[in-house]
């Protein structure tokens, strides 16, 4: 974990730095004459996670008499793959959105899931979207009594 | 009292009491799923709720809370893997009663002990709650802001195992709460000309994505353990292994009392969450036991211990949120989205200007330990039976419910991509131990934080002697920095202890970190 918190605590002094002189100046207009600045808080957040960021980049860095340590994994590789797959299924829905279908969107986003996480048996791969879009209609159109899309 | 008795009088209809039904079930089975806490829960369920009435809305979501309090023993209990954090002491007596086929018997004292604690809690919270806000109402904005400071500071502190990554979640959290039109300039704040963003960043979306999307990605990533786990449960046949015996209720009734009232002053003190009141309430019971070396072998007592403070937890945590409108947990901050939705600001001010609203809301709380119990009772085996579904028949079904929940929102797709960016926020923020709890809290404390901060800068007159005439946030403001000071300092020594334990070449078997 230190390992990991040394680059984290890099990563967001960094982002914190980009905020504070780049992005909150561009976004953030100054304020009219006898008001607060509206960048103060958001400047103000960003200052405090600088700090904080830089403070937890000195903590995890190895002290002289220590021997380095490769420290426990925090990311395996069955976390990125889940993480692929699921991203994968959400943008296959999104296209399918897009193109004007949020019933296949719906149906593609349980399906695909399902089967990329291994499930192979047709009645589940078919009912289990079916059964599920069938349950929202019923629950909003006819329970609730609301258009929902 | 004439308020509650109308509330009960609104309660108490076939409507009302459906939806409540529908919220502790819906929160027992997602209770029972390893990884589906509360927060989650609730998170998705307040877009369904746009439909329903006030007092059906949020006694529904009160429902799913509490149910989901209780159920998530279920899978402590047979899996040994907690469906929350909270429910970890539960498993350490609760799985070796399973593994010795008693797992009706610990279902049963946990579902009991939940109901118990869940009840006397909640009165508490009715006894509690607005005596604290007549004094609330006394303090002006620069206590108030002091007040948010120190609370935000002291959950920041002790969310995780790391101070730091604790206080930045937080400070990204107050960040995130400023982005939209600033309400006294009318100046856009970092909206990158999207017309969306306006009216800032909504907290449904966030949360599911936060909550929910990113438990499952981690979910999908641990499926084989959870699903090998699942297929290893036990039961026994007889009789009294299936039910609690009156010996073992004599000798749990007391330290269910003792649990209720630890889990009700955790509850009320902001940040510390339902993990400390249960395990503090577990440890209490082991010290004051007879055979503290049984514990961890199957005592009936230590799952009452837990899951009595676990429940009593979550009434009590509404305390500093309806007296103060500052959210001491997850579930608190998720719910003011729902409150307010529905007509409900918390905050001292509800008390006056809705009183017969928050009488509702207490009746509807009463009433759902009621339903809790009945619900639990008549549905253990069914619930029991949904944790052996695997995991992978599970992700989808919430990915999909995710999904409606966030774009009903808004009825638009904006609240789908932030669900899906917040989504990956968290999946990172979990692998790399940054305490989303204390993200999401600072993003519902921002706002205010914000608006009390430039009026105290006003009154003030920007000059930092004149606090000199505010003892109370002077009080709080020491407060931040004391508990900065010595919880850095403890989370050190723990640190220390932890790095020093394997190269000492102790073997520590079977170390839990509890804390």
């Amino acid at each position: 974990m230190k390992r990991a918190d040394l680059v984290s605590g890099l990563v967001l002094a960094a982002f914190g730095v980009v905020m504070l002189a780049v992005v909150i100046p561009a976004q953030i207009e100054p304020a009219p004459d006898g008001y607060v600045s509206p960048r103060l808080v958001p400047n103000l957040a960003m200052i405090v996670i600088v700090a904080l960021s830089l403070l937890l980049v000195l903590q995890s860095l190895p002290k002289s008499e220590e021997t380095p340590k490769a420290g426990t994994p925090v990311f395996f590789a069955r976390d990125w793959v889940a993480l692929a797959k699921i991203s994968g299924v959400f943008a296959a829905s999104l296209v399918l959105f897009w193109l004007g279908s949020p019933l296949a969107a719906g149906a593609v986003l349980i399906a695909g899931t399902l089967l990329l996480l291994g499930e192979r048996r047709p009645v589940i791969l078919v009912g289990m979207p079916a059964g599920l879009l069938l349950a929202v209609w019923a629950l909003f159109y006819k329970l609730l009594g609301t258009v929902i899309l | 009292m004439e308020h509650l008795a109308i509330g009960f009088q609104n309660v108490l209809t076939p409507g009302t009491l459906f939806w409540v039904t529908v919220g502790v079930t819906l929160g027992y089975v997602l209770g029972a799923l390893p990884g589906l806490g509360k927060a989650t829960g609730v998170a998705i369920a307040i877009p369904m709720t746009f439909y329903l009435p006030p007092v059906a809305a949020i006694a529904m979501l009160i429902g799913i809370a509490k149910g989901s309090a209780a159920g998530s023993a279920v899978s402590a209990i047979l899996l040994n893997t907690p469906g929350e954090p909270s429910s970890a002491p539960t498993a350490l007596d609760g799985y070796p009663l399973a593994r010795q086929g008693k797992a009706q018997k610990a279902l049963k004292m946990g579902l009991f002990a939940s109901v118990i604690g869940d009840f006397l809690s909640t009165l508490i919270l009715i006894a509690l709650a607005a005596p604290l806000a007549r004094y609330a109402l006394l303090i002006g904005p620069v206590e108030l802001c002091s007040v948010l400071l120190f609370s935000l500071t002291f959950i920041g502190s002790l969310a995780g195992r790391s101070m730091l990554k604790g206080m930045i979640a937080a400070a990204f959290g107050v960040f995130f709460a400023t982005i939209g039109i600033e309400t006294e300039t009318f100046i856009p704040r970092l909206t990158f000309g999207m017309l969306e963003l306006d009216d800032g960043i909504s907290l449904v979306p966030m949360a599911i994505g936060m909550l929910a999307v990113a438990e499952m990605v981690i979910q999908a990533g641990n499926m084989r353990n959870l699903d090998r786990e699942a297929a290893e449960i036990d039961d026994s046949t007889r009789p009294e292994d299936r039910r609690v015996t009156l010996a073992e209720w004599r000798r749990c009734l007391p330290v269910i009392g003792r649990g209720t009232l630890i889990g009700a002053v955790v509850g009320i003190l902001p940040g510390l969450g339902a993990s400390v009141g249960s395990f503090l309430s577990y440890g209490a019971t082991q010290r004051s036991s007879k055979t503290p070396e049984k514990f961890g072998t199957g005592m009936i007592e230590g799952v009452a211990a837990a899951e009595s403070a676990d429940n009593a937890v979550v009434p009590s945590s509404f305390v500093p949120l309806f007296a103060l409108g500052i959210p001491g947990s997850v579930i608190a901050a998720i719910l003011i989205a729902a409150l307010v939705l529905h007509g409900l600001t918390p905050g001292p001010m509800m008390f006056i200007e809705q009183p017969q609203m928050v009488a509702d809301l207490y009746a509807a709380m009463l009433c759902a330990s009621g339903i809790l119990l009945l619900v639990g009772y008549a549905g253990q085996r069914i619930f029991a039976q949904v944790i052996r579904v695997p995991i992978r028949l599970i992700i989808p079904v919430v990915l999909f419910l995710c999904c409606i929940g966030a774009y009903m929102n808004t009825n638009s797709l904006f609240s789908i991509y932030l669900m899906l960016a917040f989504a990956l926020l968290g999946f990172f923020a979990r692998k790399l131990e940054f305490s989303f709890v204390t993200f999401l809290i600072g993003f519902v404390i921002g706002p205010n934080l914000e608006l009390t901060f430039r009026q105290s800068l006003q009154l003030l007159d920007h000059d930092p002697m004149r606090l000199a005439a505010h003892p109370i946030a002077l009080l709080f403001g020491l407060l931040t920095v004391v508990t900065v000071v010595w919880i850095g300092r403890s989370n050190r020594r723990l640190a220390a202890q932890r790095s020093a334990r394997p190269r000492a070449g102790t073997d520590a078997p079977a170390e839990q970190s509890h804390t």
